[in-house]
């Protein structure tokens, strides 16, 4: 059905970048070459932790075509870091991970590049390395970072290995954990996995006088710029960042990565450089991988299935260093109690040090780990009361107008309709073959309400232009603002170019993270729009000798409404020689408050979550007991993202979320050895899911329109996809096999061995 | 880092090439993926033998069949006579890698790469294939089951050209398949894969081999297994004594994808899948191509 | 060592000199200049380098240039007339086929393929051609559909 209906049948929606990318001739970074470009390498560190006690570099800059070779000595020593200051471009005297990096090489060819790399001389004193990350927190563990008390941000409940540490207290769970009827513990451990972007990250720097130009393929280009100017001590203003088409992200490409490294090689080698990642790099040197968790949960619940208590302890695997992170024990302490009323909460959250690759924001960063420990862990508090797990959700999740479990007013949410939409689109209930069955789990994820921007100008044909600070991963995001601006004025989609991705253009932006590009930029478009709509009526107030409240604006024209002949067309008005150009950002929307903020630890303010948006996922999977191997048969998603702006836009954010969340619950899982190094850190061991393995997915959009959101009402719509996810996949499984899988993914030998641990 | 390149047109003149040092290659793929991610050097010379049409193609060789080394996975799963008569071994080419691949990758290169994960050798042991080279000094032929010494090893001389892989035709009353374990549908490789041949006359199996993949250093059989066959009837009991014996003639390691023990219990599963398999085909069922997926979840 | 070879790459012949190692995928892209066909992984694995090489779907990252002497190279600028789409390009941005598009042009090449050898595919026979292509953006829902489309239009590919 879903899989077969044309979209035709709903709404063409041709995106703009779309004829380059399918005629092969729209650049991504690695397919750009510069005059006189010369070649970038790195030398990775050769131990997980170890101090450094020599380097030398002196046989690698001897190496014939070698252009460059930089290390710490080379660079400002600059500790830099979003929200905690413990990185350096260059490592000094230690490697905490495998993919620290201990210098660059700029030569002649990738080959010399390498061969130099390898000639870098380093002495290490080994160190013990951690992987176990649930160890690093245990007293007199090794310190990773023996400096961390000088990093700044105190206010994360920093200590030692500990990096954060959120609670979420409300109520007395203690006491109230005493009047349940039933009280339910469980214990899930979930590995790290990888955003893995098809395309491989890349850049080229080239220096013109004292400023550099950085192409790079990156999700944030404000915050390459910013990073740059910081790591190499430039005014922001020497530095522009540009993004040529990007191939995906999914996370793995937010946050300032490599670019002020091939910045500093193409000003040393006075030549333009270029690095282009391996896919064996692409999965070990990106500080950016979903991180590793163990979550312990303890829930205890009526008969009637009122939740009167949920006590929950998670340890989430920081890695070497904090990155963008650093708001992720509070945020998994929220997807720990989940879009479900209870009274009474005590929700302890580490974020700790490790030597493994760094943890930062891949898609819905902390949620679809906690959303399946939590999920998996109410069909458990479900088979406790004896009661339909579907039931139970029917009467725990947070009804409109009551408070969620921080004591935030759930004003318009639609998260029950979507438990109903997904059951109704699965099919829940029905007879099936014992070796199949139906998994339900529900999850949220906020919209983030920044600061954005964007200009918006009629050229003088009557076209428009849209000049933009924000950034297109592939999601159609930016693609689809021309739908918002041509609303405003009167004027068609395919009327507007777009200008974006250049740091020199557009204003400031957050980049593609965090679902906000339709909710902040959409809002910034519409406003800049509306400007330039202001001028063309003053200017056509004048034309037409009429009264502004007289004048609409449809169809290319401005006219005077019930005197269709009195009209002044859009290209006449911009082709006058009056700039009409309009700017704006908007007013950004705020969380309501939550009642509990006060009074809990490493508060990131978080405890609130605007304009949540709600989702419900159900999955008929068919498990081969004999060998655990499991396949997704069919997938219903229904979503509460508000009101949708561009439906093609929305559903291919669920059709490729779902995939990613069933790749993440069966087989996307990174394996660290005993010091910390990726086992598998290629696509034949870890496994994306391909087009074979893709179920039915039937999609539900419940369109709240949400107050105090994006345009229209709209919400995000990109994370929400993956969240609750595993945990429908999981829960379809122990209904087949009788006993919840507690290690995530869910392989095949992990569904086995727990089903042989059942009798099964 | 400097190599020599030779695009042979006859098999005479590969064999030369061969016998002054050069490296055989027909698709490429191990060669350059092995180079490019530093894991192997290029060899110092190499001779492609794509061109050389005597090595194309799938022909009747009295009653047997002829596949040309250059034979792909794809003409292979795709040939009448092969899904009909060696039916194991279509389900082995139908999964190998992806679609590319399969238009791609050869008979020859799947044999002489003996890797001991590939799919094609463990139903070719089965249905008594031998493979034919052409030396310097005239044609020899090995049996399959003779041929892998160790992971990326062969019995046969660097100067040998493997030019085809013959199949005897199968006795009467014949079945075989071959079952592998996925994880994914498409893009895998053997982690264990079973490969069963057995024959029946008159309700009685009178002929079996069993041989296993990715679970020791080389494809080999399991002489414990086809004994647990021979004179039953090839049904459920002895299937699975069968598989029990298959699972201990494996000697598997831990690894990332999959620990020892795991491997050793789904080789049993694979095995009693396989010769399921093959004995409802010997007793003139269809069971459909490939097996690994018309046997999935089957209990 | 080079060696003097010729590649028939979208119906234009070219003569480049390539060295024994060369992978054809570099080949096109660094000698010949046509980057549309991409480098996601190198070892076979993700299809976004998938070009025709006498009209079989091939990974060029794992294949040598040198063996394509004289080949027949379909790329994924190949794939339209002049400044026309082809129908599966034009139905690829119709379904949604195409996101961040770095596997498109690989996944164009896997989907001609496929409809030039089975010109009626069903949606399984779709997923099973595309299988060696991954895509990260559209959970290839996109693309199942659109490949379904052109083979019920009945448009040659």
């Amino acid at each position: 059905m879903a899989a077969v209906e044309s979209k035709q049948a709903q709404q063409v929606f041709i995106r703009p970048d779309g004829k380059e990318k399918v005629t092969g001739v729209g650049r991504y970074t690695a397919d750009l070459n510069l005059t006189g470009q010369v070649h970038a390498k790195f030398r990775y560190a050769d131990h997980t932790h170890a101090r450094i006690t020599r380097i030398d570099a002196s046989k690698a800059r001897a190496l014939a075509g070698v252009f460059a070779v930089l290390t710490h000595a080379d660079v400002p020593e600059v500790r830099y870091g979003g929200m905690v200051q413990d990185r350096l471009m260059f490592a000094k005297d230690a490697v905490r991970f495998e993919g620290d990096i201990i210098a660059g090489v700029a030569a002649l060819t990738p080959e010399i590049a390498a061969q130099a790399a390898a000639l870098v001389e380093v002495d290490y004193e080994p160190l013990p390395a951690i992987t176990d990350y649930e160890s690093a927190m245990a007293p007199g563990a090794q310190l990773i970072h023996s400096d961390w008390e000088s990093y700044g941000a105190e206010d994360m409940g920093r200590d030692g290995n500990v990096l954060g540490h959120s609670t979420v207290i409300r109520g007395d769970a203690d006491a109230a954990m005493a009047t349940a009827d039933a009280v339910v513990s469980g214990r899930y451990v979930a590995d790290a996995s990888q955003g893995a972007p098809i395309e491989p990250r890349a850049i080229i720097a080239q220096w013109q006088g004292d400023k550099v130009t950085v192409w790079t393929s990156t999700q944030v280009p404000f915050a390459a710029r910013t990073g740059v100017a910081t790591v190499l001590e430039l005014p922001e203003s020497h530095v522009r960042v540009v993004v040529p088409l990007l191939g995906g992200g999914f996370g793995s490409k937010c946050d300032f990565h490599f670019e002020g490294h091939v910045a500093a090689l193409a000003r040393a080698a006075r030549r333009p450089v270029k690095l282009v990642f391996s896919r064996h790099e692409e999965f070990i040197a990106p500080d950016h991988r979903r991180e590793g968790m163990a979550v312990e949960l303890e829930t205890g619940v009526r008969k009637d299935g009122t939740i009167v208590a949920r006590r929950a302890r998670l340890v989430i695997d920081g890695g070497a260093y904090c990155g963008e992170g650093g708001f992720f024990a509070q945020m998994a302490a929220m997807h720990a109690i989940g879009p479900y009323q209870m009274e009474n909460v005590s929700i302890d959250s580490y974020l700790v040090y490790s030597n493994n690759q760094p943890s930062s924001s891949i898609r819905a960063p902390t949620a679809p780990q906690a959303c399946w420990a939590v999920e998996q862990h109410m069909d458990e508090v479900a088979a406790a009361i004896g009661m339909d797990p579907v039931e139970l959700r029917r009467r725990t999740l947070i009804e409109r107008g009551k408070a969620s479990a921080t004591g935030q007013i759930m004003d318009e949410i639609g998260i029950r309709e979507t438990l109903e939409a997904a059951a109704e689109m699965i099919g829940y209930g029905q007879d099936l073959p014992d070796d199949e069955a139906i998994g339900v789990a529900c999850g949220w994820w906020p919209s983030f309400g920044v600061n954005s921007g964007a200009y918006v100008k009629l050229n003088g044909d009557g076209s428009g232009t849209i000049i933009t600070g924000a950034m297109e991963s592939g999601t159609g995001a930016v693609m689809g603002l021309p739908i918002l601006a041509a609303e405003v004025l009167g004027m068609k989609p395919e009327d507007f170019s777009i200008l974006y991705q250049d740091t020199d253009a557009g204003p400031w932006d957050m980049g593609s993270s965090g679902s906000q590009t339709t909710f902040n930029n959409g809002r910034a478009v519409i406003c800049a729009a509306t400007e330039v709509r202001e001028q063309l009526l003053d200017m056509a107030e004048k034309e037409l000798e009429a009264s502004r409240g007289d004048l609409e604006i449809a169809d290319g024209v401005v006219r005077v409404i019930g005197s269709p002949d009195k009209s002044i067309s859009i290209a006449d008005l911009a082709g006058s020689g009056t700039p009409l150009l309009g700017k704006g950002s908007g007013d950004v929307p705020e969380a309501g408050p939550s009642d509990i903020a006060s009074h809990c630890i490493g508060d990131l303010g978080l405890t609130a979550f605007l304009a949540p948006q709600l989702i419900t996922h159900a999955a008929h999977v068919k498990v081969d007991r004999d060998t655990g191997v499991v396949r997704v048969l069919r997938f219903a998603a229904a979503h509460d993202s508000g009101k949708i702006v561009n439906r093609i836009g929305a559903d291919g954010q669920v059709y490729g979320g779902v995939m990613m969340g069933i790749g993440q619950a069966l087989t996307e899982g990174t394996t660290f050895d005993s010091e910390g190094r990726q086992i598998n850190p290629h696509l034949l061991d870890y496994k994306l899911m391909t087009a074979s393995d893709g179920p039915e997915i039937m999609i539900h959009w419940e369109e709240v329109v949400t107050p105090n959101a994006g345009p229209k009402g709209s919400k995000g719509v990109g994370e929400p996809p993956s969240v609750p996810t595993s945990g429908a996949v999981g829960n379809a499984i122990a209904a087949v096999i009788g006993r919840h899988v507690n290690q995530l993914p869910m392989t095949a030998e992990r569904v086995w061995a727990t089903s042989q641990e059942n009798g099964q | 880092m400097s190599a020599t390149y030779l695009a042979a047109a006859s098999v005479e003149e590969a064999v030369n090439a061969l016998k002054g040092g050069a490296r055989c290659v027909a698709g490429g793929t191990d060669i350059v993926v092995g180079h490019r991610q530093g894991k192997k050097p290029l060899p110092a010379s190499i001779v492609a033998i794509h061109g050389i049409d005597a090595l194309r193609g799938i022909a009747a060789a009295g009653a047997g069949l002829r596949l040309g080394a250059l034979a792909t996975h794809e003409e292979i799963e795709s040939h009448a006579v092969v899904r009909e008569r060696f039916t194991g071994l279509a389900d082995a080419s139908a999964i190998v890698g992806s679609r590319a691949t399969r238009a791609n990758g050869t008979i020859g290169g799947n044999v002489m790469n003996a890797s001991p994960a590939m799919d094609t050798g463990a139903p070719l042991i089965c249905l008594g294939a031998t493979a034919v080279f052409q030396g310097p000094g005239g044609t020899r032929s090995i049996a399959v089951e003779d041929l892998f010494a160790g992971p990326g090893q062969t019995v046969a001389s660097a100067d040998e050209l493997l030019i085809a892989v013959d199949l005897p035709a199968p006795a009467l009353g014949t079945g075989s398949a071959y079952v592998r374990l996925e994880y994914r549908r498409q893009m895998e490789i053997a982690i264990v894969g079973v490969g069963a041949a057995v024959t029946i006359e008159g309700g009685k199996v009178t002929a079996a081999r069993v041989a296993i993949t990715a679970l020791a250093p080389t494809i080999h059989r399991v002489v414990a297994a086809e004994a647990a066959l021979v004179g039953t009837d090839g049904g459920r009991d002895a299937a699975a004594a069968a598989a029990a014996a298959a699972a201990a003639g494996s000697a598997p390691i831990s690894d990332v994808r999959g620990s020892a023990d795991y491997r050793r219990a789904m080789a049993a599963v694979m095995a009693r899948r396989a010769i399921e398999t093959a004995v409802a085909r010997a007793l003139g069922g269809q069971v459909s191509i490939p097996a690994s997926t018309s046997t999935f979840a089957a209990v | 060592m080079k060696h003097p070879i010729t590649l028939n790459v979208n119906g234009t012949p070219y003569s480049v000199d390539v060295a024994t190692a060369q992978s054809l995928l570099y080949a096109v892209r660094d000698q010949l200049g046509l980057t549309g066909s991409k480098e996601g992984c190198d070892d076979s694995e993700c299809g976004a380098c998938m070009m025709l090489v006498d009209g079989r779907p091939t990974n060029s990252c794992s294949y040598l240039a040198v063996q394509a002497d004289g080949a027949e190279i379909t790329t994924v600028e190949g794939l339209g007339e002049g400044d026309e789409l082809s129908p599966l390009q034009q139905v690829f941005l119709e379904e949604g086929g195409v996101q961040c598009g770095f596997c498109t042009p690989g996944m164009l090449i896997a989907a001609t393929a496929l409809l030039q050898a089975n010109p009626s595919p069903t949606a399984e026979e779709i997923r099973i051609g595309v299988s060696g292509n991954l895509c990260r953006c559209t959970g290839y829902d996109g693309i199942v559909r659109a490949v379904l489309r052109v083979s019920r239009e009945g448009a040659s590919v």
